[in-house]
């Protein structure tokens, strides 16, 4: 029996009506920038559960739907140039799609790039499992005037091709109704003429059966490795395509399923079977694109003037500038009127707590502990909200890989890509959001590292410290004293952001290689969705972290040894401060007082100031008798101005506050991120307080 | 002579890439055979540019560009 009838009646049916399954389960794939993730979100509209890849911070993106009586279960698979073993992506992709959860793929293609599209294609085929051909963007296709033989196409491929447009919502049901009819099915009838291709003497016609077919001396020796596969491995499941590995020399594979292959394999054909398979695609594209000469006119005039090499980067910076204005301003105002929403609903609970005489722990439980913990994440809500607003469109349009050109050579030389730059320059406003940004770098030691120098930037809770002691202990100038903390955490950064990508061995992202989609108007239902999406995972994870947070800090520096206090030099916090203390005495900040302000300064860093006047028991510490009043306590210990200035340089540097932490914990997926944050902070603002201040004291001497 | 000497505007034929393994799978998954034409779309000083590969528009870094030789060719089509 020929290979072909074998296979097909292996696995029989009309497609999902004969075959009863429950759920249909359509895996979608496409190359990024494809509008794969529009055409998903078409179907299962903002009904989608988002979680990552067990083990890996690769996300998977799950949706359900029905249509004509059946069920559809749709994953979203990340979108992916090939199916190589060389990222993680990809391999989790192939992983998954060879995998029994999978019934039908859904191949999305961008029509007006289809050359390109058509690779990833040609691979999902020899995968064997039943693919369907989504032509993406077809709105774009008419637009410039080309157009795609539709009937030409699938037989050469031996797939249903279906032309959709996910923007314009066409085709959408006629695609489902194609994946429902094509479970189970196996290759279409092929037709291609190789007008172009030597003809083959080959013993096998692998014409009909294979739409991608290589040169004699290759299909030998996919022959002959595929014989050994199956006399090793007869429960393989498509022999072929392992062997095709073979001759790639694909790792992953070999590993898996080792065999007898260098009296075969000489040498390693990937490049050949690259080569052959865009041959195959040229030959595709020549018989089946009418009016290949497409007007990118647009995009190529807009990049022009956006990847200008003298203007591209002020350009980006005026409009990184509009961001953080937006989401400082704007954003500001809106947690301003929620603080304000916030007092008067803690004022009120405290209220009602009071008149049916609730115990003065529980009132300070749910007020100070629980009402402001919950206060506290949602008063970032707004500039997260508003941040990612801005990002999404950003993205969405295009324009964020331009910002890596850009931005690459600035950014190469610290060691970071162009894109880190978002995050660093986000941390000045509010290090939550800047971690959050740095979702948008591909690379993960590239993010990890952008994570941890990001918190060096000065962000605006800070701010109060500086005016504070400045004000108090550089009467002369105090601006130029505040300003200076910005310069050293950009530099403190900067160095380090040097030396860990010269320690960084695994240093993959050694040189910039970014594909620059077409410029778009950003579609508002995505946007809607990818920022409802970031606000959920924020409440959910850094919510729950930021909130228990609270509440431990809020139990430390509220209760003593002698149970609820309220003067807060009997609390645990004051014995933790007592003890910790010494270690602080080398940087100059030996202080309890000091110790406690800076444990309280780890729930927040505006706590840093409130604490100060709680611990030195000063109403109103801002006021001018305020703190000559502060200056006066804390002259009487023995501080002085070098010592402000090392405790503003340690409140710059040290732990990030709680909502940071927890922000670095979800988005490097561990706790082990959270504390190592947490550890090499501390570590790097006590080394440096601590040279600052001896050196400082010698100059004094 | 190498891509990163290109000029904008001009197209030029992939001879030969010379780059670090997993950059040049990445850059063949992107169409980048031997033999292909690309044109050069922009550029800066460092050898960074922008080049246009069987319809894909890509960025890419100097070390990149320095490692793909290239000879002049007549525009596609």
């Amino acid at each position: 029996m020929s290979e072909v009838v074998q296979r097909t009646a292996d696995i029989s049916g009309e497609g999902a009506d004969s075959i009863k399954k429950d759920v249909i389960n359509v895996g979608f794939v496409g190359n990024p920038n494809c509008g794969k993730t529009t055409l998903f979100n078409a179907y299962t509209g903002a009904r989608l559960k988002v979680a990552n890849w067990p083990g890996v911070t690769v996300e998977k993106k799950e949706g359900a739907m029905r249509f004509h009586n059946h069920n559809y279960k749709l994953v979203d698979l990340p979108g992916i140039y090939s199916l190589t073993c060389y990222s993680m992506e990809e391999i989790l992709s192939r992983q998954y799609i060879l995998s029994d959860d999978v019934d039908v793929i859904v191949d999305v293609a961008d029509a007006s790039n289809l050359e390109r599209n058509l690779y990833l294609t040609l691979q999902l085929i020899e995968l064997g499992k039943p693919v369907v051909l989504a032509l993406n963007m077809m709105d774009i296709v008419t637009e410039r005037g080309m157009e795609i033989d539709t009937h030409r196409l699938p037989e050469m491929l031996g797939i249903p091709v279906v032309p959709v447009s996910a923007r314009k919502k066409t085709g959408l049901e006629i695609l489902m109704h194609a994946v429902a009819h094509h479970v189970g099915k196996g290759v279409d009838e092929i037709q291609h003429h190789h007008y172009n291709s030597v003809p083959s003497a080959h013993r096998h016609d692998h014409h009909k059966e294979f739409a991608m077919v290589y040169s004699d001396e290759i299909e030998d020796k996919i022959d002959a490795v595929k014989e050994r596969l199956k006399d090793k491995y007869p429960k393989m499941t498509n022999h072929r395509w392992h062997a095709i590995k073979y001759l790639e020399h694909d790792k992953d594979i070999m590993e898996k399923y080792p065999i007898e292959y260098k009296d075969i394999l000489d040498k390693n054909y990937e490049k050949e079977i690259i080569n052959e398979k865009y041959d195959f695609i040229e030959e595709i594209i020549e018989e089946v694109l009418v009016n290949k000469d497409s007007k990118a006119a647009m995009t190529d005039k807009m990049d022009r003037v956006l990847t200008h090499p003298v203007w591209g980067v002020p350009i980006f910076l005026g409009i990184m500038a509009i961001v953080f204005l937006l989401t400082f301003t704007l954003g500001d105002a809106i947690a301003g009127g929620f603080e304000v929403l916030l007092d008067y609903f803690s004022r009120g609970v405290s209220f009602l707590l009071d008149q049916v005489n609730a115990s003065p722990v529980l009132t300070s439980l749910i007020v100070d502990g629980i009402i402001a913990g919950v206060g506290g994440i949602l008063t970032f809500l707004p500039n997260i909200f508003i941040l990612f607003l801005a990002l999404a469109f950003l993205e969405d349009s295009g324009y964020m890989s331009r910002v890596a050109y850009v931005m690459d050579g600035l950014m190469g030389k610290m060691g970071l890509s162009g894109r880190a730059f978002i995050p660093m320059l986000l941390g000045f406003g509010c290090t939550v959001p800047a971690v959050m940004s740095a979702r948008t770098l591909e690379d993960m030691h590239d993010r990890r590292r952008t994570i941890l120098v990001t918190p060096f930037m000065s962000c605006s809770a800070k701010v109060p410290i500086y005016v504070l002691f400045s004000k108090m202990f550089f009467p002369q100038c105090p601006t130029l004293v505040a300003l200076s903390m910005y310069v050293i955490g950009l530099v403190v950064g900067i160095v380090i952001a040097l030396i860990l990508g010269k320690t960084d061995k695994k240093n993959s992202r050694n040189c910039l290689l970014i594909e620059l989609p077409e410029y778009k108007t950003p579609n508002a239902y995505t946007i809607a969705i990818y920022v409802w999406e970031k606000v959920k995972d924020y409440l959910q994870k850094a919510g729950t972290t930021i909130f228990i947070a609270s509440i431990v800090l809020w139990g430390v520096l509220n209760f003593g040894p002698s149970g609820m206090v309220s003067d807060m030099s009997e609390s645990f916090a004051a014995y933790i401060g007592h003890i910790i203390a010494p270690l602080l005495a080398p940087a100059g900040l030996g202080y309890w007082q000091i110790a406690v302000a800076l444990i309280s300064g780890v729930a927040a860093k505006e706590v840093v100031v409130s604490s100060c006047s709680v611990l030195f028991g000063i109403a109103n510490i801002n006021s001018v008798t305020g703190m000559s009043a502060l200056s006066a306590a804390l002259g009487s210990m023995g501080f002085g101005s070098l010592n402000a200035f090392v405790m503003m340089v340690f409140c710059l540097l040290y732990i990030p506050c709680a909502a940071t932490l927890a922000t670095v914990k979800k988005e490097t997926g561990s706790w082990k991120g959270f504390w190592f944050t947490a550890a090499f902070h501390l570590v790097v603002a006590w080394v440096i307080a601590v040279a600052i201040y001896q050196i400082g004291c010698l100059f004094m001497i | 002579m190498t891509l990163a000497e290109g000029k904008i505007g001009n197209t030029y034929q992939v001879l030969k890439t010379e780059v670090e393994e997993n950059t040049e799978r990445r850059l063949e998954a992107l169409g980048l055979t031997e033999g292909t034409k690309v044109l050069v779309l922009n550029r800066k000083g460092s050898g960074t540019m922008i080049f246009n590969v069987r319809g894909t528009r890509l960025a890419v870094g100097p070390q990149i560009a320095q490692g793909i030789s290239v000879k002049e060719a007549a525009a596609h089509e």
